[in-house]
C-alpha cells in the first residue's frame, strides 16, 4: 500500500488528517475512498466540487438544481470509483458524469415542458404583449435556445474557461468537432442578438 | 448589434450569464456522505468481491455459466479455448464459430436478465406501498444486482457500449431498490421512479430486449 493506514488513523483529529490528505496524490486519495475512508472522500470532494457546482449552475441557471446535480454527480462518481481506471484525468471523468446528469435532467424537463405547452395550446388566451426584454434576458434566451451540444460547448469554453482539449475529453468528441461547435454556437448567438437595439 | 459590441457581450458572458453563487459545500457534502458512506448496501466499490451475499454472486455466476454452456454447440470449445491462438491457428473457422456461439449464449442470457429487470421496474410499487412489498422488491433487486455486476464485465456488455451504459444505469436503480429493506429508505421510491424516468431506463430496456430478440 503506498500510503500507510496507521499513519492516518494515529494522527489526532479530522483537521490533522485533512492536512495530510491535502498532500496525498489523487490516485492514493481515490484508493482511500474506495476503501471507505470518508475523510479522503471529503478531500476529493473539496478539490472538485466548486468547479462541478459552477458548471452545473451555469448549465441549469438554478441554485437548487445545481445543488442536486452536484450531489448526484458525486454520489454516482463515488459509487463507480472502482471502475475509474485512470485512462483520463479524474476531473475529466467526473465532469463527464455531471454533463450526463445535467443533460438527462434537461431532456426530461424539455419533454415535460412540451407536454405542458400542448395542454395549454387548447386553452390559449390573448394577453398583453410582454415588455421589451433587456440585453441580459436576450442573451440568456439566446444561449438557452442553442442546441445542447452548442450550448454546452459555449458555456464550457467561453464562460467557464475550459480548454478545447478538456471539453473534447469530457464530451467524448474530437477537438476539431469542439472548435467547430463553438464557432457555430457563436455564429448563432450573434445572429440571434443582431436584432437587439440598446 | 455590431461586431465590436458582440465581442464585448462574449467577453462579459462569465459575469452576465448565470453567474454562480458561492457553492453550499458543507450542505451538499452531508447528503453525499449520507448516501455513499452511510448506505446499508455497499456500492460498486465492492463489485464481485463482497456483494450483498457472497453465495449469491457464486450462484449467479454459476447460473450464467450453465446458461452459456447450454447454448454452446456440442463439442465446442470453452470460451477461453475459443480465443486461444493455438485453436485459431489450427482451425480458424471453428474458432470463429465458437466465439460467435459464446456471444450468442451471452446475448440470450442477457436478454432473459433484461426481461426480468424490466418486469421488476414495471411492477415497482408507488410510494404508498407497504413495507412487505418493498422487502420483496428489495430482495429481487439484490438478486438482479449481482447478475448486473457480472454482466457489466461480460463480453456481451464489453462489446456493446449501449448495453454497458444501460447496465450501469440499471445498477444504480437496483442499488436504490435493494436499499428499500431499510426502514429509513422507504421514502426513496419517488427518487427511484425519478431515476428510472430520467435515465429513460424502461424504454432502453425494452428496446435492448427487442434488439436482442430480433437478432436471434
Amino acid at each position: 500500500m503506498p500510503f500507510p493506514v496507521s499513519n492516518l488513523t494515529e494522527n489526532g483529529g479530522d483537521r490533522d488528517q485533512r492536512q495530510i490528505y491535502d498532500r496525498v496524490n489523487e490516485t492514493q486519495l481515490i484508493a482511500r475512498v474506495i476503501a471507505g475512508d470518508r475523510l479522503a472522500g471529503r478531500t476529493l470532494y473539496d478539490t472538485h466540487a466548486p468547479r462541478v457546482y459552477s458548471l452545473a449552475y451555469r448549465l441549469s441557471g438554478d441554485a437548487e438544481k445545481a445543488r442536486e446535480f452536484t450531489q448526484d454527480t458525486f454520489i454516482r462518481a463515488f459509487s463507480r470509483l472502482s471502475q475509474f481506471r485512470g485512462d483520463a484525468a479524474f476531473s475529466t471523468w467526473l465532469h463527464r458524469i455531471v454533463v450526463t446528469v445535467v443533460s438527462n435532467a434537461r431532456r426530461s424537463e424539455l419533454r415535460m415542458a412540451r407536454e405542458v405547452l400542448l395542454d395549454e395550446a387548447h386553452s390559449i388566451e390573448f394577453s398583453a404583449p410582454e415588455a421589451e426584454p433587456d440585453l441580459k434576458e436576450c442573451i440568456a434566451r439566446a444561449v438557452d435556445n442553442l442546441s445542447d451540444a452548442y450550448r454546452m460547448t459555449l458555456i464550457m469554453h467561453d464562460i467557464e474557461g475550459y480548454t478545447h482539449a478538456e471539453i473534447a475529453g469530457i464530451l467524448g468528441v474530437p477537438e476539431g468537432t469542439c472548435k467547430s461547435r463553438l464557432s457555430a454556437a457563436r455564429a448563432q448567438l450573434r445572429e440571434k442578438l443582431a436584432a437587439f437595439r440598446e | 448589434m455590431d461586431e465590436n459590441r458582440f465581442d464585448d457581450v462574449l467577453q462579459d458572458l462569465p459575469r452576465s450569464f448565470n453567474a454562480p453563487p458561492e457553492p453550499p459545500l458543507d450542505e451538499m457534502w452531508t447528503v453525499i456522505e449520507d448516501a455513499h458512506f452511510n448506505a446499508p448496501v455497499p456500492i460498486s466499490a465492492t463489485r464481485g468481491m463482497t456483494s450483498p451475499a457472497p453465495w449469491l454472486a457464486a450462484a449467479a455466476a454459476l447460473i450464467i455459466g450453465i446458461g452459456v454452456g447450454r447454448y454452446l454447440p456440442r463439442g465446442g470449445n470453452l470460451p477461453g479455448n475459443a480465443a486461444s491462438p493455438t485453436a485459431i491457428a489450427t482451425n480458424p473457422a471453428s474458432a470463429t464459430s465458437d466465439t460467435s456461439a459464446v456471444a450468442d449464449a451471452y446475448r440470450d442470457q442477457t436478454t432473459r436478465y433484461l426481461g426480468q429487470a424490466a418486469a421488476l421496474l414495471v411492477s415497482l410499487p408507488a410510494k404508498d406501498a407497504n413495507g412487505r412489498t418493498d422487502a420483496a422488491f428489495a430482495s429481487k433487486a439484490t438478486d438482479l444486482l449481482v447478475t448486473t455486476r457480472l454482466l457489466i464485465d461480460s463480453p456481451a456488455a464489453v462489446q456493446d457500449p449501449k448495453l454497458h451504459s444501460l447496465l450501469e444505469d440499471l445498477e444504480l436503480v437496483l442499488v436504490q431498490i435493494a436499499r428499500l429493506r431499510s426502514e429509513r429508505n422507504r421514502g426513496d421510491l419517488d427518487l427511484i421512479h425519478q431515476a428510472v424516468e430520467q435515465g429513460d431506463v424502461l424504454s432502453r430496456l425494452n428496446s435492448a430486449v427487442a434488439t436482442n430478440q430480433s437478432s436471434d
